[in-house]
């Protein structure tokens, strides 16, 4: 699934547009090189489509992924190659025949008839690998298995077509040698060297979208590869950063629910065998008994605890800007993480907010941009929820988007820009300490989080005066009110006897 | 008339007592702080987590309360615990605590202040501090006067008696139970001193609070009556007794039986008695004066009072023959050992198990209380110089609470309070004979301190030091000399503290610096005593037990988090139905921390449900597997300090357990069995073949040899050398061993799919031969 365009549009309207799109034909792959980085729950897959129109002024050109890669990739990316510019694409439809879904990438200029360019479309593909054997022993090395279509699929034809495996260690297991490719190369199909497979190249291969070769000609692909590292899922991140203009300063807040994605430990935990191998530094790849995270660096007051209670094993060191862009977190869990277990936890602390907010004096707004999420080294995030609580009383006078699924028409003001849509976005209202009318939160939810995704969200709003001076004032009318309280009962007399 | 130094003559009586009120206030208001703020030790050096193993409970069910509201937590059926049998949670506790943290939860969110429910938990005890602080100077003030007051609430701040139930984290029952008991103690003494219904109705509602908070309460139900019952033989008898008594006991006990768990035992149960006579006792006295007062003849008289006393001979007798048919319930085992000692240890040991139920240590007393200890007794005897009606309660207090304090450490709690009532007493009786300026003239003057006794004695206690004219003041001082009376002789060793000499010389001080030298030795007694309770406090009083401290060799604080890293991954790897057996010490933790199903827990109250978990503990595998199974048990949990050297290891307690099995299963478990040929308690080599067979004890051992690579391997709590060879085991599997190796946890295993015996069923995995046996022989036969 790719959220790279918002949910809402019409899947309908686009159907209709589909085969205006494909029926053109109106490019021919040249050559197209795929490279599978294997890895442990993110897998990179990058294509390069040496690209030649047919016809001239051929400027959309349709990229196409199979269902079950559609439903991995959680990261698509189009540009040319050599150039920064990341190329608008869009949603082009699904074919329910062939079970493809369609995306078109908008080429920077009209390619004239025989024109060529070079496409490199980059995929990040999570949960695409799973632990073989489904269990390992405590001393047990781990590996995967990654199994993928052979041949990309594409709506064009193609002359010649590799694809490379690369694994992430020299211990590839086992590797599939598909047959019965004699229609499109001669040679031996699949060759390995060091760390590399590659199938192919193979020759001439016609339309891939196309329902008839998908089911007859297209081939199955599997790398069964050793895998050093512990396999790290989020499967639960909820992010809430509020910010506060009185404190100058910024809290982030993640409640992050990990768990490890290797190979279930089979039978079980035994201390004495994990204290000898890390006494002799041959931890089983399978064990994460910690993880190193980069936080923002000038931060203050971190924490880290558990539903039980403060966890006390970790390490900080606290980078200051602006030579040390990080401060580093040794991340120690309870329990070291042997394979199939979980632990959840919170991490969050505190910013000067001028690291991260700006004020614009001609319009009198605030920017803040808050990142999207902590990088947790090789992991995927299933859930995301992050929350961007706002000064209490920020408002923002002119709306320029409107939000459609707004639960409360009063903080629609507020603007928002994310990195790329979320699933779902909307406004609430969240009461802390000491609020009278309480603060808009903003609410982004996301799926599938990859390294990629790690961006910035920024969001405007304008904080008058009064809202700044209400939370003194509320305060300090609550104890007036005390005193004058007190001031009246001393001195009357509720007495019913008088002495 | 001399004075040792010179006092301001400028200032309005007036603005002496606004000077006095407000530096009362702002006295009390500090002391409230140093209250609060030596209780924070453990969240300083630790965290702010919840303590102990009780308080998980009270933790627990609090958070039921603030997420489901109240009528869900009366009502609450808790399944996880006693599994199978369950808890009803609503009617088996004191919900006071839980009511009380709710309702400031509530209160605080209502207000826009979200704290945590847990923080509000932790901060719990120190908060009510304060206001025992408060109560106890209110309590005080009735005793002797706002500066007495002021020292009692000092003292009772940073007692470490006191500090010992209430330090941040320790949220249980007498976090807020001390507060409640001195508080209704005052009311008591305020309803008594003005004979008002008012007051007495105040007073039974706090007993409500104090009856919905802890089951201490039986405390004030009997000291209540004690004091009006020793008024009435001091023939003290009258109508402000009469009000005050009635309306607190009237409506006390009818508030107290709305208490689910408290129910009828106000009129059932032998430790109520004692209030109903009395209360009844009252009403046969008030109705005799009423007759007097309408019937001159003397003779009359007496034969009412014989009739009085045979009516109160008829009602304990019927009392007594009402315990006898059962109606009323006779006294419990816990009474029972608070009168012999030795009483749990033979028939109740799982309360003699609970290391507070053990009698003090005579250190104790003054580690708990230091110099109080010394002046508490001064501060009695200073009471028998008034001996009005709230020094007979003092009094009574102060023999009462003594007894039961030596009797079970727990105790000491309800004896602090007295103790500092009684030493701020004695120590501003010091402090006001030093400071007085007012030096004795010749011996004329002895006159006129007569006539100030009197004016003394009729207007009662002065109110204010500061604010009495320096007559009254006189007046003051004289007053004790003259009132000494019957109980001269007691009183007369403690006055010669006071005055220098009894009879026809003057008393009081003379000169600046004898003054100046027992006030600045007063003073530095009350510097050491601060400087003690705080070494106390932050030592021996604030470590949660939950989290455990060492030092690194660098200085620093190394923290050993065993229990919570073990209780997190039950929490976080397990399935949720996963029941967990350990001894009922760690059933609060792991109900609160891992959220499992417990077998038993820190709620004792069914003994066959925990000798079976002593049983298993102490069998041999092959008779406690089918004990586990049929308890549907997935995991066992054994506390094991081996390693670290932590003495509160599961072994150490591991006599108790046989102990309270074979109270149940006199035929299977037997104690000897498990201590060496010469009787000593050894987990070595010499260690009987029961205890290496036991499970705790290879649960506790298995493969702990192993980590020593071959070197020998030590038990560091008993300091002997274990085995080479450890025990095995075959029904269960190690499960989980935290970092420390304190916390151990293994999975009972399942049935074998083939039907073999685990044992048998092992030995093929590991590829041993069967014994050549009987069946070799026969095949042998065969050929």
């Amino acid at each position: 699934m790719v959220p790279h365009w918002p949910r809402r549009c019409s899947l309908l309207l686009l159907s209709l547009l589909y085969p205006l799109l494909t029926s053109a034909h109106s490019f021919e792959n040249t050559a197209v090189v795929r490279t599978i980085d294997l890895g442990g729950s993110l897998v990179q897959v990058t294509t390069t489509y040496a690209v030649k129109a047919l016809e001239n002024g051929a400027t959309v050109y349709t990229l196409a992924l199979a269902e079950r890669e559609h439903k991995r990739t959680s990261w698509l990316e189009a540009k040319i190659k050599g150039q920064q510019e990341i190329l608008p694409m869009e949603s082009a439809g699904f074919d329910a025949d062939s079970g493809v879904y369609l995306y078109s990438v908008e080429l920077p200029q009209a390619l004239s008839t025989d024109g060529t360019t070079h496409l490199v479309v980059e995929a990040i593909e999570t949960h695409a690998t799973y632990p073989w054997p489904e269990e390992a022993g405590q001393k047990d090395d781990q590996a995967l298995k990654y199994e993928s279509d052979l041949f990309v699929v594409s709506p064009y034809k193609t002359s010649v077509e590799r694809i490379k495996l690369k694994s992430p260690s020299p211990n590839i297991i086992s590797y599939s040698t598909p047959d019965g490719l004699d229609e499109f190369t001669m040679d031996v199909p699949v060759t390995k060297s060091g760390v590399t497979i590659t199938y192919g190249p193979f020759h001439n291969i016609p339309v891939t979208t196309d329902a008839a070769f998908l089911k007859l000609k297209q081939k199955k692909i599997a790398v069964h590869y050793g895998y050093d590292h512990p396999i790290l899922e989020v499967t639960e991140l909820k992010r809430s950063a509020e910010i506060s203009h009185w404190g100058a300063n910024l809290n982030i807040e993640d409640k992050i629910h990990l768990h490890n994605a290797g190979p279930k430990l089979k039978g079980h935990f035994s201390r004495l065998e994990h204290q000898a191998s890390s006494f002799f530094g041959r931890l089983p790849p399978h064990v994460m008994p910690s993880v190193s995270l980069h936080l923002p660096p000038d931060i203050r007051s971190p924490y880290y605890y558990d539903l039980i209670g403060n966890v006390s094993t970790s390490r900080l060191r606290v980078g200051h800007l602006p030579t040390e862009q990080f401060s580093l977190l040794e991340l120690r869990p309870r329990y070291p993480l042997l394979g199939g277990w979980n632990y959840s936890f919170t991490l969050g602390w505190d910013s000067p907010l001028s690291n991260y907010a700006g004020y614009d004096k001609n319009t009198g707004k605030y920017v803040i941009g808050v990142p999207l999420m902590t990088l947790v080294p090789g992991a995927a995030v299933d859930d995301a929820e992050i929350q961007i609580i706002l000064p209490e009383g920020a408002t923002y006078v002119v709306s320029r988007r409107a939000m459609t699924d707004s639960q409360h028409p009063s903080h629609s003001d507020v603007d928002f820009f994310p990195p790329f849509p979320p699933i779902q976005s909307y406004v609430k209202t969240h009461i802390t300490y000491l609020d009278t009318v309480g603060r808009p939160v903003v609410v982004l939810e996301y799926k599938d989080l990859t390294t990629r995704h790690a961006g910035t969200i920024y969001v405007t709003y304008k904080v008058p005066l009064s809202a700044h001076l209400k939370k003194p004032l509320a305060v300090a009318t609550a104890f007036m009110g005390l005193f004058v309280l007190g001031f009246a009962v001393k001195r009357m007399d509720v007495r019913i006897q008088k002495k | 008339m001399p004075l040792a130094y010179s006092l301001p003559t400028d200032l309005s009586p007036a603005t002496v007592v606004n000077a006095s009120s407000l530096l009362r206030i702002v006295a009390l208001a500090l002391i409230s702080g140093a209250a609060i703020a030596s209780r924070l030790f453990a969240v300083v050096n630790f965290e702010s987590v919840i303590h102990e193993f009780d308080p998980w409970f009270n933790y627990r069910a609090t958070r039921v309360l603030a997420s489901k509201g109240f009528y869900e937590f009366w009502n609450w059926f808790d399944p996880t615990a006693w599994y199978p049998l369950g808890r009803v949670v609503g009617g088996t506790i004191y919900p006071g605590l839980m009511a009380t943290s709710g309702v400031i939860y509530n209160v605080l969110h209502a207000l826009n202040l979200p704290v945590d429910i847990r923080n509000i938990c932790v901060l719990l005890a120190p908060g009510f501090s304060a206001l025992t602080a408060w109560s106890t100077y209110m309590f005080t003030k009735e005793m002797k006067d706002e500066s007495a007051g002021l020292l009692a609430a000092a003292f009772i701040g940073i007692v470490p008696g006191y500090i010992s139930r209430s330090v941040a984290g320790s949220y249980d029952n007498e976090a807020i139970a001390i507060f409640l008991l001195m508080f209704t103690f005052f009311l008591w003494i305020k309803a008594l001193k003005t004979g008002s219904a008012f007051f007495g109705t105040l007073a039974a509602l706090f007993y409500f609070y104090m009856v919905a908070a802890w089951g201490g309460y039986a405390f004030i139900t009997n000291m209540i009556p004690l004091h009006a019952f020793a008024l009435i033989l001091m023939g003290r008898f009258s109508s402000r007794l009469y009000v005050a008594y009635s309306s607190w006991y009237a409506i006390g006990t009818l508030a107290s039986m709305q208490v689910p768990f408290v129910g009828f035992q106000p009129v059932r149960t032998s430790e109520h008695m004692a209030a109903l006579g009395v209360f009844g006792l009252l009403q046969i006295i008030a109705f005799a004066e009423l007759v007097r007062t309408h019937v001159s003849s003397k003779q009359f008289q007496s034969l009412l009072y014989a009739s009085v006393i045979g009516m109160g001979i008829l009602g304990a007798l019927a009392i007594v023959g009402l315990t006898y048919k059962g109606w009323i319930a006779p006294w419990t085992g816990r009474f029972y050992s608070l009168w012999d000692t030795g009483y749990a240890k033979k028939y109740i040991p799982i309360i003699a198990s609970v290391s507070e139920h053990q009698p003090t240590a005579w250190p104790s007393f003054f580690m708990d209380l230091q110099l109080l200890i010394f002046l508490f007794p001064a501060g009695v005897i200073l009471c028998f110089r008034e001996l009005r009606d709230e020094h007979v309660f003092v009094i009574i207090y102060a023999v009462v609470a003594s007894y039961f304090a030596g009797v079970m450490v727990r105790l000491m709690l309800t004896l602090t309070p007295c103790v500092c009532v009684c030493a701020a007493v004695a120590f501003s009786s010091v402090l006001d004979t030093y400071i007085d300026p007012v030096e004795p003239d010749a011996v004329e003057e002895a006159e006129t301190a007569g006539d100030g006794a009197v004016s003394a004695s009729s207007t009662g206690i002065s109110t204010s030091s500061g604010s009495t004219t320096t007559s009254t003041k006189k007046g003051k001082k004289a007053a004790p000399a003259a009132q000494a009376g019957p109980l001269d002789g007691l009183v007369s060793t403690v006055s010669a503290v006071v005055s220098t000499k009894k009879g026809d010389k003057a008393q009081g001080i003379f000169g600046g610096d004898t003054r100046l030298a027992v006030i600045l030795n007063a003073l530095g007694m009350l510097l050491f005593f601060v400087l003690h309770c705080t070494y106390v406090t932050s030592s021996a009083y604030s470590s949660p037990s939950v989290v455990l401290a060492s030092t690194n060799p660098d200085g620093s604080q190394h923290i050993i988090d065993d229990f919570r890293e073990a209780y997190y991954w039950l929490r976080q790897n397990t399935p949720e139905t996963a029941v967990v057996m350990s001894w009922w010490d760690y059933g609060y933790q792991i109900a609160g921390m891992a959220d499992r199903p417990t077998l038993v827990d820190n709620n004792t109250w069914n003994n066959t449900h925990i000798a079976t978990v002593g049983k298993a503990m102490s069998s041999s595998e092959e008779v406690a597997y089918p004990i586990l199974r049929k308890h549907d048990v997935d995991y066992v949990l054994v506390i094991f300090g081996g390693l670290l050297g932590y003495s509160g290891d599961d072994i150490n307690k591991f006599l108790w357990m046989v102990r309270i099995a074979q109270g149940v299963w006199p035929d299977e478990i037997q104690e000897p069995n498990y201590f060496t040929a010469k009787g000593e308690y050894k987990v070595d080599d010499a260690a009987s073949t029961t205890m290496k067979n036991s499970l705790m004890y290879k649960m506790s051992y298995y493969r702990f040899a192993e980590l020593f690579g071959g070197n020998q391997a030590v038990d560091r709590v008993r300091g002997q050398q274990m085995p080479r060879i450890g025990p095995t085991l075959d029904y269960l599997d190690e499960a989980f061993t935290s970092e420390n190796w304190i916390v151990r946890i293994y999975q009972v295993k399942k049935d074998d799919l083939l039907g073999r015996d685990l044992r048998t069923a092992n030995a093929f995995e590991q590829g041993k031969k069967r014994k050549r046996s009987k069946p070799m022989a026969r095949r042998r036969a065969i050929v």
